[in-house]
């Protein structure tokens, strides 16, 4: 049990059980290594731009190490014109509901994933996903945005645009090797 | 039908104590057998039991998805009580069926604030018209009450036929909220039953509210051409007094307007409101003017505009009393549901109360009263208005420009403002880029903000971020000028008759009904393209509440409003406002009349048959963009019941629940034949009863989905789908939806169209056809069983 850095959106406060603070990149990648199948949820906010670089880039890099990118609201079209197909098309709803069912085997039986990364979603909905898998399923999460959200097993804190932009290259280098 | 058991009338008579004159005495109460409008069906009345099957088989298919707010319990002393981890309370709950109770307690909170709402209308107007003021929805709608048909298996003739229906509402209400106390039920399942039976509990106490209004206040009754009317922030005229009403229950702002008639006042006082109240002000007098959604209180307030505020109940602020004393404005509470720890000056004498609010207003200190008397409420308002007006001279509280430049430059972009926001609004760099002088950037977040205000408190340069929002926003709050069409109550049988058939059959490709409040995560401009997309597609395109409200509130290149371009009509390619929130039973009642009026379904006393109908055949979609209330949730687990998918935006996710299906579970989409009794597979149709979008492309391709149904011909599938895949490639820019194939029974299903290409999209998917059956989910409708 901890108690994490003030949620990004003042209000959202839980607890007890609150996510476990990432400070540093090698975390999140020894946590990718270690699990099945992991996959990386990305949502409405995808194209928004922190120093210089659109969270849709470092996604499609990510993905390109071989991570399945599960593309959430209409954002499916943002990857097309990205150039990158190779994503799943589903709503947040849709995929939490997945994640949070014992039986399901994955998209093509692969096996169910076993660790959720979220990057560029809505902050309130994002929270909701997260807390319905925090409650209801054996899978891991992650939050990469730049805004601390409890929910999630391991969140970065509220990190400025700077520092993030910082920890996400770490990561996608991490993962690259 | 309701009669007294004995009435006793005496002209004239004198006592020693007392005299009388015109003495009306009714002693008990008999219900006449009623003709045999049709044979009453297996479930009059029912109780949380009788239609638990019909839950549970929903349930079954849709299962309850929880996402919870929170991870503990509070509500009993033993707490608070830690629920994560699978961990059980002191009492026993877990986390799950704790989320169950939440949102059982939710929709009963909704439901009672509509049976309460009409509960007060009935007495009310039963008191002015009398109890045998008769029904009368005109010459085109003889199914009067459908949802009161089918639930209670009565037809109501006068306003006292509808006080055993109230009555019964407040029995299952009393019931359900029993249940969620401390160690009652001990299941999410049977707490979600129950929600939605509160939920269809719901649905017809506001066919009570909206029809008795519609007939003793003359609304217009079904009107495809009910008038156009002002809407919008600019609308009013600032030179006269001003009246604002705030709420959902018309009556007391109708003793305003019955004062101003009955002395001629109608050019002197200008009376505008805010949320239902609003939109039912104009249904009685259409001179009237709207402000606005319920987002529209706080800057309205602040802009100094109303002379007098005076609010009756429902998605109030409740600080506008506060806020009316800030602007020197006098502030009347009308009802019992929020008396606001105000004086009962009831039985004072008007002009006294007018001396004393013109005073307390223009002194900042007691500026408020509760008068429980709408009449009396009205003639107040509008002689305190008059008094007040040319002396408080439209004080307002939002800074000048110079003011503005001189808070904004307090800022030091730590983006608290931002963090309290609901819509996580980049308030931080918009204050900061007004510091410079530019006020654009918080002139383009206007839209968006919903008036919490909470960006003004959590400042701690105690810049008031909401008011330099608004202040930047003036040109675009001055030319706020739009047109509504005043809702038009309840849809016709004639309409029914015509369209029935085309929207059971599938080629009129759906029903689309914009309803609920104006939470939207991007401005409302969202909310108007979705509808404009349908209308052009020719979907039949329906509006409630504070959606029917925004859905005027944009003009196109050549300056019309959607309600301008297109025709009030019920009907392929028009837009219907039904009207207030009560009136969102007329949408549900459009539904229930298409099984009566087009497939010849009994109604009395049926509702698991028409239950089953609409979830089979209607190919209707509710989406509540905005959603944020207890009664939207309550409207949307009741119509959840009929059988009708909802789709709320993306601040839906925090009701909790959300109903979801799994397209992937081929064992979840059999229905039976009611022809054969086989199991037949049709697909995910429609796939969720409530689900969460987050983007309006996301909305708009889900709704065409959601339209679909197990009844369509194949016409009428190709139609449906002709526009899922359009739909899908504009919004999605995917060349066909990813499950396209769960969708086509048959090769006749596929759009002329695409039929080559997705010919061979389907067989390498390995697709194989299905039949088109009779569909039905309840085995006692199974006509021939093999």
């Amino acid at each position: 049990m901890s108690l994490g850095p003030t949620p990004w959106q003042l209000a959202n406060v839980q607890g007890p059980r609150t996510a476990k603070v990432i400070n540093n990149a090698k975390v999140v990648a020894a946590r990718i290594k270690r699990k099945k199948n992991p996959i990386l949820i990305v949502g409405p906010k995808i194209t928004r731009e922190v120093e210089g670089k659109k969270l849709i880039d470092y996604a499609i890099e990510i993905g390109k190490t071989g991570m399945t990118i599960v593309a959430t609201a209409h954002v499916v079209k943002e990857f097309i014109n990205a150039g990158f197909t190779n994503v799943i098309s589903m709503g947040l709803s849709d995929i939490s509901n997945r994640l949070r069912d014992p039986n399901w085997k994955g998209f093509k039986g692969e096996g169910k994933p076993e660790l959720a990364l979220y990057l560029g979603g809505l902050y309130y909905t994002q929270s909701q996903s997260l807390s319905a898998l925090k409650h209801f399923s054996d899978v891991e999460t992650i939050s990469l945005d730049r805004e601390y959200h409890p929910n999630a097993d391991w969140s970065f804190p509220n990190l400025n645009p700077k520092e993030w932009k910082e920890a996400m290259d770490e990561l996608v280098n991490l993962l690259k090797q | 039908m309701v009669k007294p058991a004995a009435k006793i009338k005496v002209d004239s008579m004198s006592t020693r104590t007392a005299s009388f004159k015109n003495l009306e005495m009714y002693i008990g109460e008999i219900i006449e057998e009623e003709e045999e409008w049709e044979p009453q069906g297996p479930t009059p009345f029912p109780n949380i039991l009788t239609l638990r099957n019909w839950s549970h088989t929903l349930l079954r298919r849709y299962k309850p998805f929880y996402a919870p707010f929170c991870d503990r319990c509070c509500l009993c002393t033993f707490g608070h009580c830690d629920l994560t981890a699978g961990k059980r309370g002191a009492c026993g709950i877990n986390i799950e069926d704790q989320q169950g109770r939440i949102v059982l307690l939710a929709c009963l909170m909704g439901c009672s604030a509509h049976a309460g709402h009409a509960r007060h209308m009935l007495d009310e107007l039963i008191r002015r018209y009398g109890p045998d003021y008769p029904i009368n929805l005109g010459d085109e709608v003889a199914v009067e009450a459908p949802i009161t048909r089918t639930v209670c298996g009565i037809r109501p003739k006068t306003l006292r036929d509808f006080i055993p229906v109230l009555d019964y509402v407040q029995e299952q209400v009393l019931h359900c909220l029993s249940a969620t106390h401390t160690g009652q039920e001990s299941s999410y399942l049977d707490f979600e039953a129950k929600a939605l039976h509160i939920g269809l509990m719901d649905t017809l106490a506001m066919e009570v509210a909206d029809i008795v209004q519609i007939v003793t206040l003359g609304f217009p009754k079904g009107d495809p051409e009910a008038p156009l009317v002002d809407i919008g922030m600019g609308v009013v005229d600032l030179e006269k007094p001003v009246v604002l009403v705030v709420g959902h229950n018309v009556i007391p702002a109708v003793g305003v307007i019955d004062y101003l008639r009955a002395h001629g006042l109608e050019e002197q006082i200008e009376v505008c409101g805010i949320c239902c109240t609003a939109i039912d002000i104009t249904r009685y007098d259409a001179r009237y003017k709207i402000i606005g959604p319920i987002s529209r209180q706080l800057r309205y307030i602040r802009s100094g505009a109303p002379d007098v505020v005076m609010v009756d109940e429902q998605c109030i602020r409740t600080d506008n009393l506060l806020e009316a004393r800030r602007i020197k404005a006098a502030f009347i509470a009308t009802t019992d549901k929020n008396a606001g720890g105000l004086p009962d000056r009831t039985n004072d004498p008007v002009d006294e109360i007018v001396e004393d609010l013109v005073r307390g207003a223009l002194s900042q200190t007691n500026n408020g009263v509760f008068i429980s008397d709408p009449e009396k409420a009205g003639e107040i308002a509008v002689r305190v208005a008059m008094k007040l007006a040319p002396l408080r001279k439209k004080y307002k509280v939002i800074p000048d420009k110079k003011k503005l430049v001189e808070l904004a430059s307090k800022c030091t972009l730590c983006h608290t403002c931002q963090r309290a926001c609901p819509e996580d609004l980049p308030t931080g760099y918009a204050v900061k880029a007004a510091a410079d002088g530019d006020l654009s950037k918080l002139a383009d977040i206007y839209d968006a903000c919903v008036s919490c205000g909470r960006c003004s408190q959590v400042c701690p340069q105690e810049i008031p971020v909401h008011d330099l929002i608004v202040r930047a926003a003036e040109k675009q709050i001055k030319e706020d000028k739009y047109k509504m069409r005043s809702g038009r109550g309840p849809i016709k049988d004639t309409e029914i008759r015509n369209v029935g058939s085309p929207i059971v059959l599938g080629e009129i490709p759906g029903v689309v009904a914009y309803v609920g409040c104006s939470n939207y995560p991007n401005g409302h401009k969202d909310l108007v393209e979705m509808a404009e997309e349908f209308l052009k597609r020719r979907y039949i395109v329906v509006a409630s509440g504070c959606s029917a409200m925004d859905l005027g509130r944009y003009r196109d290149e050549e300056g019309l409003t959607l309600y301008e371009k297109y025709p009030g009509n019920f009907d392929a390619g028009c837009l219907t406002n039904v009207g207030s929130c009560v009136a969102n039973s007329h949408i549900a009642g459009a539904a229930i009349k298409i099984a009566s009026i087009f497939a010849r379904r009994n109604l009395r006393g049926n509702f698991e048959e028409i239950a089953d109908y609409i979830l089979n055949r209607v190919g209707a979609v509710g989406v509540a963009w905005g959603a944020y209330s207890q009664k939207a949730a309550s409207i949307a687990t009741g119509v959840n019941m009929w059988g009708i998918p909802v789709i709320v935006g993306p601040h839906g996710a925090k009701y909790r629940r959300q109903y979801l299906g799994r397209a992937d579970v081929n064992e979840d989409w059999y229905v039976y034949n009611a022809r054969t009794g086989e199991k037949v597979y049709v697909g995910p149709a429609p796939e969720h009863l409530i689900v969460v979008a987050e983007t309006k492309e996301e909305c708009i391709a889900l709704t065409a989905k959601l339209c679909m149904r197990p009844n369509d011909t194949t016409k009428g599938r190709q139609i449906k789908l002709s526009h899922y895949i359009d739909l899908t490639r504009k919004y999605l820019g995917k060349e066909w939806p990813d499950d396209i194939d769960k969708f086509i029974r048959v090769e006749g299903d596929i759009p002329i169209t695409f039929k080559e290409d997705l010919l061979r999209e389907l067989k390498d998917r390995g697709w194989k056809p299905t039949e088109i059956p009779d569909p039905t989910l309840l085995p006692r409708l199974i006509r021939e069983k093999k």
